[in-house]
């Protein structure tokens, strides 16, 4: 064991730890007594540079490395999704920085800082057990964040279902991994599947497939564990509803596909119509095609823009499961692409029903009505974010999914997949009716005539400009993003 | 790599930043959009300039020629690269366009000075520059045919111009979905080229590309149905592309219908630039044509693709020829005008390769546009009167339009010796003249050029000879206005507009020297080889013979048409063409355009109308009924969700957690209901996994 050379490797979660310590220190001392929006710019700069630091030390360097049997893996991969993560932190840093919602400053933004530790930490090791601990450290820094709006109920009552919601999939999960310990006699992904290979499907490891799923289809709120989601997302404070939808986004499909692809050889199963065989493949399969109708439907009659939005995001959950499930290079490599792009257009998205909610009192559809005479520049990053999300060329949502969808039907034999395929794009032409819904409002009707006035707050402005130019970049030069991935 | 090569883009890249500038700024900007189109432009010609620079004096094995790639999209495991090429074809082609181009523009700033929407107008302008240009540098077919596209856009959107004109909007729509045909050919050679030889790039440095000896001798040896060679059948299909884009047999109807738009865009796209777009691209992709041919001790190799090239330009050039006897629009002349000269370049391409058909290109663009804006001037002049018959005697109002308009129609009619278009239309004869699959294309050209001098003198002698015959309505009409009637006598045009006339008049006398048969520069520019710069007089002679008889072709056509309507003036507006007299039957066919586009419309038009009206009919009642089966069934579907994701599971919850909230803590309220519901759906996922695992071991 080197000690120093552990060091070395995790030097982006440490700078981002200290850095949390600094906010934490700062807040106590420096800037008590100022001002909320003081104490705000101050905090989120230190943090930022945090963030920005470690991004470019994980982006620069060019390691591999194996510590302690897969407890600690670096590969350029699993650097560039923590830059992607430490992106999407600095993101959701930046719109909640005109946030009024509490005076906690030091304490929410150092959980948003913990929370991307847990993160990080999650996409760089290949071990249950240090999946678990890191994914719980996310996931409890994620509970506080959606409670952290103390003057409402909502916020709070969110939390709570959100928590419950979670430790339950957690113990189920947490009882997956012991029996894979039980079959395998190690936590390491590799040990684990050279236990399973050629021992056929036995029921222990059946039931093991299945609460891992349980575990993570929590994580990315697939159906039918989706349910915490829309409460979550409409209760929580509106930028910690981002980093929900976007950073742990990130990091849970990451490892989600790490788990599968590397701890399950041998058990894929087939999830092809024409030649079924049970497997992870098919489990995921059904998820995937359960979350794709039930979010892209539901959302149809949605009045609350960020329910409408939680729905999306389980729509959304449902395509990128189908990349996972491909189970090829190439298509982990497209749902990376989709997942990230995703995430940043949600960031954008989430920003700009901040901004109407802080203005007009709540996120309901009719309060943005008229947004582009109100707001225009506002009503152009939010248009930009819903066709994206939509996937209208030439944005970063359409590209997204022309790869990933063209990944998956490669992927089966015989075109085995293309059912999934054909449900995905059906459902995303569903998915335009919600998505121009919000439009509509924002274009073609006419503001109520007591509507307050929309004021954007300049970091927030630029920090959505500069969202929807890289949805619009990613979008016509994606190589920009898949050379990393 | 020179540094011009690498950023040759910026040719194109100018334009179209100034479009974009133009399209962002309020509209009565219109200093600002003249300026930044004309100045794009003068920086474009400045950089072809370079560009030809570069490409002089480079001389060796086969032409001078730098490509540069990048890699654009990645599909599967390739890449499909795009870039440029810098060869004497694309140099000759910028420095061509950005100088046309660049006085067009000037012209019209003259010319559009009224219009309101002048920026409009100069935002497309520029825009289809940038496309123009972006087919002459193109390194790759792909990237040709998307700008190729812009091209056909912008000359929609500029043909439909002024769009409150329901004529000028038919023509539109008829010139974008006529040229739309030949693109489609286009289309599916460049998607068969891509399947055969898995690039779409020309040339390559690893020499790779599609047009070079690898590739074409995989595409060679390879045959279809009737033995016909796959490059044969690629570059059959490609050259539809440019028969509907050149205005060439049978898709030639939209190019006089096109003069519906400003005179300078007449001149711009439908005259020097677009039009020649087909040509260009046929002279690109001649190794393609000329795969597989023969060797052949003199002029051009015969393959099949290149017989119907020269069949199609042949009968092209006289059947556009003998309908502009007929016309009495002074730009419905020219337009014809156009296609029999197009048809003509094509025939070069095909019976003297390359540099054949792009001397009669060049030289072309020069005096035709010099033609059209002369025409232009005169209409400005005469108060936006576009019948010959209603002018007349306008060398005495517009005396420098008068000599440059001379000029140009000499050149077009190809007059002896002093005149650009004779040297190049020579050329063209002369190796028609020597093709050895049949002689009856040179007799058609021959013929074609006698009608060429002919309606020429006929459009001359009607514009600018005897007396004006514009005021005979007013004079009837309003004779008690005469004093008024006086301010209608036409007038000379702004010096805006004049001096690029002159300038062009210059070059279509100039531009002959570069390939005398005496001096062949400019084929031996195309070809990479040693321009010779002693004078040959050996080559002189040779086709001294030939050159005799076509100057007595041009000089009978000349004569024929001054005795007729130079001479012989016609004394009113309204009176019978002396030819409609001697031969009603044959001038009603002229006139009429040989009813082509009453034969499309009996024919494809009515097949087209009542196709569409059966997928109207299917669209409506088998297709919609589908459709709002569909429509009910997501809405009910999705209401079905709702009840069940809302009411049955959420609002079954709330309801039961409304009626303690008044009393119960959130926390406890929670704890009651959330934690039973939640855990029973996940219990019930687990067991529902499992059983469908289970399941499907057995299956």
């Amino acid at each position: 064991m080197n000690y120093l050379q552990l060091l070395q490797l995790s030097a982006p979660e440490t700078i981002v730890t200290v850095t949390l310590f600094v906010v934490l220190g700062a807040d106590l001392t420096v800037l008590r007594g100022k001002s909320l929006a003081a104490r705000f710019n101050g905090g989120a700069l230190i943090s930022i540079l945090g963030c920005v630091s470690a991004a470019l030390l994980a982006f620069a360097r060019h390691t591999e490395a194996n510590l302690f049997n897969g407890l600690l893996v670096v590969n350029p991969s699993s650097d560039f999704v923590k830059v992607a993560i430490l992106a999407l932190t600095i993101f959701t840093i930046l719109i909640s920085t005109s946030a009024k919602f509490t005076d906690h400053v030091g304490e929410y933004l150092s959980l948003i800082l913990l929370g991307t530790i847990g993160l990080m930490f999650l996409v760089s090791t290949e071990d249950l057990l240090m999946i678990f601990v890191s994914l719980e450290l996310a996931s409890f820094s994620l509970y506080i964040l959606t409670a952290f709006n103390k003057h409402n109920e909502k916020s709070a009552e969110a939390a709570l279902k959100y928590f419950l919601f979670g430790g339950m999939s957690a113990a189920f999960m947490l009882f997956g991994f012991s029996l894979l310990y039980g079959i395998a006699g190690s936590t390491n992904l590799r040990d684990i599947a050279t236990a399973i290979a050629g021992k056929g499907f036995d029921p222990l490891l059946l039931v093991a497939l299945v609460t891992t799923v349980i575990g993570f289809g929590f994580k990315v709120a697939a159906v039918p564990f989706h349910l915490w989601a829309p409460d979550a997302y409409e209760g929580a404070p509106t930028p910690s509803a981002a980093f929900i939808g976007s950073g742990s986004k990130v990091a849970s499909f990451y490892v989600l596909a790490k788990i599968f692809t590397l701890g399950f050889v041998g058990a894929e199963g087939n999830a092809a119509y024409h030649s079924f065989l049970s497997g992870w493949t098919p489990v995921i399969a059904i998820i995937a095609a359960l979350s794709m109708m039930l979010g892209n439907l539901t959302a149809i009659v949605q009045f609350s823009v960020k329910r409408l939005l939680a729905y999306s995001a389980i729509a959304h959950a449902g395509y990128m499961l189908l990349g996972v499930l491909s189970n090829t290079p190439l298509s982990a490599s497209a749902m990376m692409f989709y997942v990230i792009t995703y995430a940043l257009t949600t960031i954008g998205a989430f920003g700009v029903v901040m901004v109407v909610e802080d203005a007009t009192g709540s996120d309901a559809l009719k309060n943005f009505n008229g947004l582009s005479k109100r707001a225009p520049g506002l009503a152009l990053c939010l248009m930009i974010f819903l066709l994206s999300l939509g996937g209208i060329p030439p944005l970063a949502g359409f590209i997204g999914k022309f790869f990933l969808f063209s990944a998956v039907v490669s992927a089966g034999a015989n075109l085995g997949l293309l059912w999934l395929v054909i449900l995905a794009i059906a459902m995303s032409a569903v998915s335009f009716y919600y998505y121009l819904r919000v439009l509509k409002a924002a274009y073609v009707e006419d503001a109520a005539a007591d509507a307050p006035a929309i004021r954007t707050p300049l970091v927030t402005f630029l920090a959505l400009a500069l969202l929807a130019l890289l949805v619009i970049l990613f979008g016509v030069a994606p190589g920009l993003l898949t050379q990393y991935l | 790599m020179i540094w011009i090569v690498k950023n040759l883009w910026l040719i194109p890249a100018l334009p179209l930043l100034a479009a974009g500038i133009i399209a962002v700024n309020k509209q009565p900007a219109r200093k600002l959009a003249a300026g930044l189109a004309i100045g794009s432009m003068a920086l474009g010609f400045l950089l072809s300039l370079c560009a030809f620079a570069a490409t002089l004096g480079q001389h060796g094995e086969g032409a001078f020629r730098e490509t540069f790639s990048f890699n654009w999209i990645q599909f599967g495991g390739q890449w499909m690269s795009i870039g440029w090429v810098l060869d004497p074809l694309t140099a000759i082609m910028l420095v061509m366009v950005t100088f046309v181009g660049m006085l067009i523009f000037i012209f019209s700033v003259g010319y559009m000075a009224h219009d309101k929407n002048f920026m409009r107008f100069f935002n497309f302008l520029a825009l289809f520059a940038s496309g123009m240009l972006g087919v002459v540098i193109a390194n790759n077919l792909l990237l040709l045919f998307v700008s190729w596209e812009i091209v056909g856009l912008t000359s929609y959107l500029l043909i439909g111009f002024w769009y409150h004109k329901a004529s000028a909007a038919a023509a539109a729509k008829k010139a974008f979905i006529t040229t739309r045909i030949g693109d489609l050919g286009l289309l599916l050679g460049m998607v068969w080229l891509y399947a055969q030889t898995g690039t779409l790039n020309f040339y390559t440095p690893e020499h790779t590309g599609c047009l070079e000896a690898s590739a074409l001798a995989g595409m060679v040896s390879k045959t279809i149905f009737g033995g016909m060679m796959v490059s044969t059948a690629i570059g059959l299909l490609i050259f539809l592309g440019a028969v509907g884009k050149s205005g060439q047999v049978p898709l030639h109807v939209w190019l006089p219908d096109a003069m519906e738009g400003p005179t300078p865009v007449s001149a711009l796209i439908h005259a020097a630039t677009m039009v020649a777009a087909g040509v260009f691209l046929v002279a690109r992709v001649y190794p393609l044509m000329a795969a597989g041919a023969a060797p052949v001790e003199h002029g051009a190799p015969i393959t099949t693709a290149l017989t119907v090239v020269t069949w199609v330009g042949a009968i092209t050039a006289i059947f556009a020829a003998s309908i502009a006897v007929a016309q009495n629009d002074i730009k419905r002349i020219l337009a014809y005008s156009t296609v029999s000269q197009l048809g003509y370049m094509m025939m070069g391409l095909g019976v003297g390769g390359v540099a054949v058909g792009m001397f009669h290109l060049i030289t072309h663009a020069f005096f035709k546009a010099l033609l059209f804006l002369g025409s232009g001037s005169v209409i400005h002049g005469c108060h936006e009167e576009q019948d010959v018959r209603k002018m007349g005697g306008l060398k005495k109002y517009m005396p420098i339009t008068f000599v440059v308009y001379a000029i140009g129609m000499l050149a077009l009619a190809g007059f002896p010796l002093f005149f650009s278009g004779f040297w190049s239309k020579d050329e063209i004869l002369h190796h028609a003249s020597l093709w050895s699959v049949s002689k009856i294309p040179f007799y058609l050209g021959c013929t074609g050029a006698l009608f060429t001098a002919f309606y020429m003198t006929r459009q001359m002698g009607l514009v600018f000879f005897g007396s004006y015959r514009g005021h005979e309505k007013s004079a009837h009409g309003h004779s008690s206005h005469s004093s008024e009637s006086h301010s209608h006598d036409p007038h000379e045009s702004p010096a805006v507009m004049t001096v690029p006339l002159i300038i062009l008049a210059g070059f279509a006398i100039l531009l002959g020297v570069i390939g005398t048969p005496a001096w062949p520069w400019f084929d031996a520019y195309l070809n990479g080889e040693l321009a010779e710069l002693q004078i040959k007089f050996s080559n002189l002679a040779e086709s001294a013979g030939l050159m005799g008889a076509s100057a007595l072709i041009v000089l009978t056509g000349i004569t024929v048409g001054w005795m007729l309507y130079g001479k012989r003036q016609r004394k009113t507006a309204a009176e019978k063409d002396v030819l409609e007299a001697a031969q009603p039957a044959i001038f009603k066919l002229l006139e009429n355009k040989y009813f082509i586009d009453e034969i499309y419309e009996a024919t494809v038009i009515r097949f087209n109308a009542f196709a569409a009206w059966l997928c109207d009919f299917a669209d409506k009642w088998v297709f919609g009924g589908a459709v709002l089966l569909v429509k009910y069934f997501t809405i009910g579907s999705s209401w079905l969700y709702r009840l069940t994701d809302e009411n049955v599971v959420n609002g079954g919850f709330d309801a039961a957690c409304g009626s303690i909230r008044g009393s119960g803590g959130i926390l406890s309220k929670l704890h009651s209901g959330r934690v039973q519901t939640y855990l029973r759906i996940i219990g019930v996922a687990l067991v529902a996994l499992i059983i469908f695992l289970i399941w499907g071991r057995k299956a």
